[in-house]
């Protein structure tokens, strides 16, 4: 906000964001802090210095910083001043006060409050909730900006005619895909494979779809692209596929199984890109493997062996022929058969028209695609259905006269002689491009119990409240702690449930962006994407696990046990797992895997693919974890380019920034937790010494340095040691968890005039042992929830 | 944009002096002659001088101007780029050394920068807005410069602009309202936006819906001003947000009305294959160009942003092996400063291949090049330390006279938005300001006919 200074001088209106502070206040910054803080040079580039005494203008952040920074006694440097601490308890207690009285008056101006516009994924599922649809509709919208990891922030969300178009196509998309469903001439679609209709279907040809070998169809492992491509697959309608099949593996390595990946795509070169579907391990007696997945046209399947540790067949030119593969002698998956069937996940035929019409009466013709009106009182009918639709999609039970204009809309179409179905549906049209579809209304206040529901869904599920929801709502006791407890318990066990550790950690723990790099498989040769895959499910079963047992937050960041299947423990060079599900596996004492810091998602995500950043990593866990925000330099610190010519390793190059007085204060903070991070590489691995797991500024065979000081002065010499005394202080990791948990639910961050009722919350959530289904339960019944 | 307000926020500008803008001055368009002639530019043989009709009616009569836009998140080594020597007989930096066949169809400017535009990597929001954003997250953005064309003169082709962009979710492009426009990040998709037809039916019902769409938009909008009467304050603005972005949807719908059933240009390509290292910048940048060619070509656009994020992956290029952002950090390491300068060249060589590409399709007017002003810039003057003054410009073609080095103060920077000044003009409109402009852009020249 220097644009807010810098015309601060000639407007005399008060302005966005400038708070005027009392009297009192500005003599304490007059006596304790102009010293430093004061022109060009002013110390963290914040000048407090004024042309008029006393008329200090300071935006509202500004202002919260130096009243933490003096709370926490950072400010003034106790090694220059002595502030008397009558003194700074005045000043701390004003000062709080009228940013108190500054906030709410400036609430909506703050972005701490505001109606809330659906995220794409909260509109595709509530679509999907709303017409009992599962086609995928998020990915056709334009992404969205992410805010300390978050979407949905109302500070950040923004309007434009470019959002408003793509969203007018989606619902378009959403109301053809039930319509479509209610019409489909096609009942069932189902085919059955025995191994030949899996293999290629002219064994003297070369090409890449599996070969027979004896009476089963096999792919060999190698890394040629599209490999294992099953051609008859292909499906011609778009739609959600149950995928069952029967594999073993083939000369199989002594480590165990084969790993293999289900994958789908056109599999040609003119669309590289194929989808993720599963993965499996492939062993000696043939096991039924059951996946479910979106197809769309023109998709085959693909499955192979995906292990990068496998040997691996060579073959020439692109294609493989029958019998080459065999005297390589390398691993191979076996396919014996294969059901496939096209499912519909969110419901019937017959729920899908309930959801569109209730229970008027119509008459499908599914000759002609079309649904015809089949009442005698049309206008009372449809209308009839616009006011339960309209309550479903704007989440409160409305009457005629709450939608006036659009039964008015509705009447002119009818009176037009237009054909009711139609009309009813070009009103459902408008009715998804209200405002109030769009946005989820919060007035500032007490929630009523209907908003409260809404908040309760999205936070939850990440879509609308469902019909059990939308009941209890109704009644005057939903409000009452015991009976949010039971929704809570209800809707995560629900399996829209699955949902919030997904989406949640995906935000927070920037989980989304697995995919962002690809490790240089030069580098990190063991790194595939099965690991990948299994990295992801250990963070999310991890997480659901801690939940689901109210365990307390320490266990997040110190723990003895993890969830691994036998490739991802194989990864991580622990012993004794085998299978491919995930399960809980308790770790030797002193391992150095098991809570979050060590999930191999998390060290992805923190590094850029080839090499490490003790900075980044450093910033990560501050800001993520301990809940302290790193503040990017000062505008006014003169670009300071530290000289690191002749830094051998990453340590030595910070140690250089340390040199400069303006980085210190802020590295010697968050440098710490990165360095403890050092010991794991970019692809999640254990390293001692840089070796060949970072190439460029750290030459080869350096050792790992992973001690640290934290900014108390406790030394640590690891990162075992780093992560227990971590925890030996929890609190300011279970109070993070909440202001994470109140951004991704409320879309706003705690603000400073709800830091008290943030500190009732985490005192009962103490009482109940820092559990962190307890931080949810009490946070949910708390004012930072129940109110806007 | 109002005429009225727009004479306001004029006055507002000029009794502002150089200082930088407030409130939400973003560009005005003056009907008085005198005005545009003002400031420290060269503004000769306007070809428009002669009329004084309204801006958008001329930017569609004359023969097309162009403007393309290629913005980089991560700047350019401007040791590497800013030649040694200025004005015309430089000596060709390293990175400008392979541009020599093309040396007098651009000009490469030094010493330019946003006037009170901060915040690193922040400031991407201001490359082409020039809008201040401060650090606090909080301030507003205002039009973008590809917009504003867009807004007033987009009317005459079937896309008023395109924003692209090789990957991710940022664009350097600003609605009025502050709203960052999605950029198109896959070729395909643009390749079949632009050249491939519906089927007959699909467009009958296309042509239906955005009919009704139309309708809905008025429903909506109207139903959104009646809310807003019973809402508390806080929550009015945001709709006043939706309300406009339905009332611009509205207006939109009923250009693309007219275009639904119009057939789209046939090209001889075929559609682009994605590629799907999301770090193979150079890669996708090339495909991209490539499309914009063809987009510029067949007139289906005049105004258009290609953004090339600074992505922390390794770009696919012999002799690299670290993260760009990281390289971006090079800390005047020497093999972190080689490996930046390859792939620099790289997308510097890419550029010129566009630029050449455009030069080698002539059409009525001339060649292409010369109805297309394109630039290319960052907001990133130094990535090393988050520099944003001093940002890299090279700006080609259009009516311009080139084969310049305009060198200007590197302590004391010129203000880049008098090119945006320039530029806008060279496009048909009769503007004289863009945000903090103090004038037209100094020593640049139109190219004598």
């Amino acid at each position: 906000m220097l644009c807010l200074f810098a015309s601060a001088a000639i407007a005399d209106e008060p302005q966005l964001g400038v708070v005027k502070v009392s009297h009192q206040v500005q003599q304490f910054i007059e006596s304790q802090c102009i010293d430093c803080h004061e022109g060009d040079s002013a110390e963290a580039g914040l000048d407090l210095s004024t042309e008029s005494q006393n008329d200090r203008r300071l935006d509202f952040s500004q202002w919260v910083r130096i009243h933490d920074r003096v709370e926490t006694h950072e400010m003034p440097p106790p090694d220059d001043s002595i502030v008397d601490s009558a003194e700074r308890d005045r000043f701390l207690k004003l000062l709080s006060g009228q940013l108190r009285e500054y906030e709410s008056k400036n609430r909506f101006a703050l972005g701490s409050a505001g109606s809330r516009r659906l995220t794409n994924l909260q509109l595709e599922r509530t679509l999907h909730d709303l017409l009992a649809i599962a086609e995928p509709l998020a990915r056709s919208m334009p992404d969205e900006p992410r805010t300390d990891g978050f979407t949905g922030l109302v500070a950040s969300q923004s309007m434009s005619h470019f959002l408003l178009e793509s969203h007018l196509n989606v619902i378009d998309a959403a109301l053809d895909a039930a319509m479509g469903r209610i019409t489909d001439p096609v009942r069932t679609w189902q085919r059955n494979y025995t191994a030949r209709d899996l293999a290629r279907e002219n064994p003297n040809r070369r090409c890449r779809d599996p070969e027979m070998r004896d009476d089963v169809a096999v792919v060999w492992s190698s890394g040629l692209i599209f490999y294992g491509r099953i051609t008859s697959t292909t499906v011609e309608k778009s739609g959600w596929y149950k995928i069952r099949f029967t594999a073993s593996s083939v000369k199989r390595p002594e480590s165990g199984g084969v790993w293999c990946s289900i994958r789908s795509g056109p599999c040609n070169s003119g669309a590289p890109l194929l989808d993720w579907i599963a993965a499996f391990e492939a062993t000696d007696e043939p096991t039924e493997h059951i996946v479910e997945a979106w197809l769309p046209a023109g998709h085959m399947i693909e499955i192979r062996p995906a292990d990068a540790t496998l040997k691996r067949a060579s073959f020439r030119g692109g294609q493989v022929g029958a019998g080459e593969g065999e005297p390589q002698n390398v691993p191979g998956v076996a396919l014996h058969s294969m059901v496939m069937e096209e499912i519909h996940p969110a419901g019937s035929r017959q729920e899908v028209q309930r959801r569109l019409f209730g229970q008027m009466k119509i008459e499908v013709k599914r000759e002609i695609g079309r649904v015809v009106y089949d009442g005698s009182n049309p206008i009372a009918d449809t209308k009839q259905q616009l006011i339960r639709f309209a309550s479903r999609a704007f989440r409160r039970k409305l009457t005629e006269k709450d939608l006036t204009i659009y039964v008015a809309w509705l009447e002119d179409e009818l009176s037009k002689g237009r054909d009711p179905i139609d009309a009813l549906l070009s009103t459902y049209r408008a009715i998804l491009c209200s405002s109030r579809f769009l946005y989820l209304r919060e007035p500032a206040g007490k929630l009523d119990s209907e908003a409260i529901a809404s908040r309760l869904s999205y936070f939850l599920w990440g879509s609308m409240p469902d019909d059990q929801l939308f009941a209890a709502a109704q009644r005057s006791d939903f409000l009452t702690p015991e009976k949010l407890i039971l929704q809570i318990d209800r809707m995560l066990q629900h399996p829209r449930g699955e949902h919030f550790v997904r989406d949640f950690s995906a935000q927070w723990l920037d989980l989304m962006d697995i995919d962002f790099t690809e490790p240089d498989r030069k580098l990190y040769r063991d790194f595939d994407i099965v690991v990948q895959n299994s990295m992801l499910a250990e963070t999310h079963q991890y997480l659901k696990w801690l939940l689901e047992n109210n365990v307390p937050i320490d266990q997040l960041i110190n723990a003895d046990k993890t969830f691994l299947n036998s490739r991802l423990a194989r990864y991580y060079g622990i012993d004794g797992v085998t299978g491919d599900s995930m399960q809980l596996v308790r770790l030797e004492q002193g391992s150095h895997r098991g809570g979050l810091l060590s999930h191999g998602s998390i060290l992805k995500v923190t590094a850029n693919g080839t090499n490490t950043s003790p900075v980044l990593r450093g910033v990560w866990i501050s800001e993520r974890l301990l809940g302290i925000s790193v503040l990017p330099p000062p505008e006014n610190v003169p670009a300071v380019e530290p000289d690191i010519r002749g830094a051998k390793t990453i340590r030595e190059q910070l140690a250089l920034h340390l040199g400069h007085d303006e980085c210190r204060g802020c590295h010697a903070k968050m440098d710490p937790p990165g360095f403890a991070l050092e010991s794991f590489d970019a692809a999640g691995r254990w390293r001692e010494t840089y070796g060949s797991g970072s190439k460029g500024r750290a030459k080869k065979d350096l050792p790992v340095d992973a001690s640290g000081v934290f900014a108390d002065g406790r030394k640590f010499k690891d990162f075992q040691e780093f992560r227990s005394q971590l925890v030996e202080n929890p609190l300011p990791i279970a109070e993070n968890f909440a202001e994470k948990l109140i951004v991704f639910a409320t879309g706003a961050p705690v603000s400073f005039s709800d830091r008290d009722e943030l500190d009732r919350v985490m005192k009962r959530v103490q009482a109940d042992s820092l559990g962190m289904r307890s931080i949810i339960d009490h946070l949910v019944t708390s004012s930072l929830f129940l109110t806007q | 944009m109002s005429t009225k307000s727009n004479k306001q926020a004029y006055q507002q500008g000029t009794d502002g002096g150089s200082s930088p803008p407030f409130g939400r001055l973003i560009g005005s368009r003056s009907l008085n002659r005198r005005s545009v002639l003002r400031g420290g530019g060269v503004a000769m043989g306007l070809p428009w001088l002669t009329a004084m009709q309204p801006a958008m009616a001329r930017a569609q009569s004359d023969s097309p101007k162009r403007f393309v836009a290629i913005t980089l998140g991560l700047g350019l080594v401007s040791s590497n780029l800013v030649p040694k020597e200025s004005n015309k007989g430089y000596k060709a930096s390293r990175y400008l050394s392979s541009l020599e066949d093309l040396r007098d169809r651009y000009t490469v400017f030094s010493g330019v920068s946003h006037p009170g535009v901060s915040g690193g990597h922040r400031a991407e929001a201001s490359i082409l807005t020039a809008s201040p954003m401060g650090s606090s997250g909080r301030a507003k953005n205002t039009i973008s410069l590809d917009q504003y064309m867009a807004k007033y003169g987009g009317g005459a082709t079937r896309f008023p602009s395109l924003v692209l962009s090789t990957g991710g979710s940022t664009s350097p492009c600003y609605t009025e309202n502050g709203a960052m426009i999605p950029p198109l990040d896959k070729a395909s998709r643009l390749f079949n936006l632009l050249f491939v037809d519906d089927s007959p039916a699909t467009q009958t019902r296309q042509e239906a819906r955005i009919r009704q769409g139309r309708s809905i938009m008025d429903l909506v909008g109207s139903e959104a001003k009646a809310l807003k009467q019973t809402l508390g304050s806080e929550d009015r603005e945001r709709l006043d947000a939706f309300f406009t972005s339905v009332r611009d949807l509205e207006k939109r719908m009923a250009e693309t009305e007219k275009w639904a059933k119009m057939p789209k240009p046939v090209v001889g390509q075929p559609a682009p294959v994605d590629i799907s290292n999301p770090s193979d910048l150079v890669g996708r940048q090339k495909t991209m160009c490539e499309l914009i060619k063809l987009a510029l070509q067949t007139d289906s656009t005049r105004y258009i942003t290609l953004h090339l994020p600074g992505a922390g992956g390794v770009i696919p290029i012999k002799g690299v092996d670290q993260g760009y952002h990281n390289l971006s950090h090079h800390g005047m390491d020497k093999t972190k400063l080689e490996q930046l300068a390859l792939v620099e060249s790289a997308l510097i060589d890419q550029w010129a291949n566009f630029l050449r590409s455009l030069r080698d399709h002539s059409d009525l007017s001339g060649d292409l090049l010369g109805s297309t002003s394109v630039l290319l810039t960052s907001n990133l003057g130094n990535a090393s330390n988050h520099d944003n003054r001093n940002m890299p410009v090279l700006f080609a073609g259009g009516p311009f006279e080139h084969g310049n080095h305009l060198a200007f103060n590197q302590r004391n920077n010129y203000p880049l938005p008098n090119l945006f000044v320039s530029v806008l003009q060279a496009n048909g409109f009769e503007v004289d300001r863009f945000a903090s402009s103090t004038g037209t852009m100094k020593g640049l020249a139109f190219r004598s006919v």
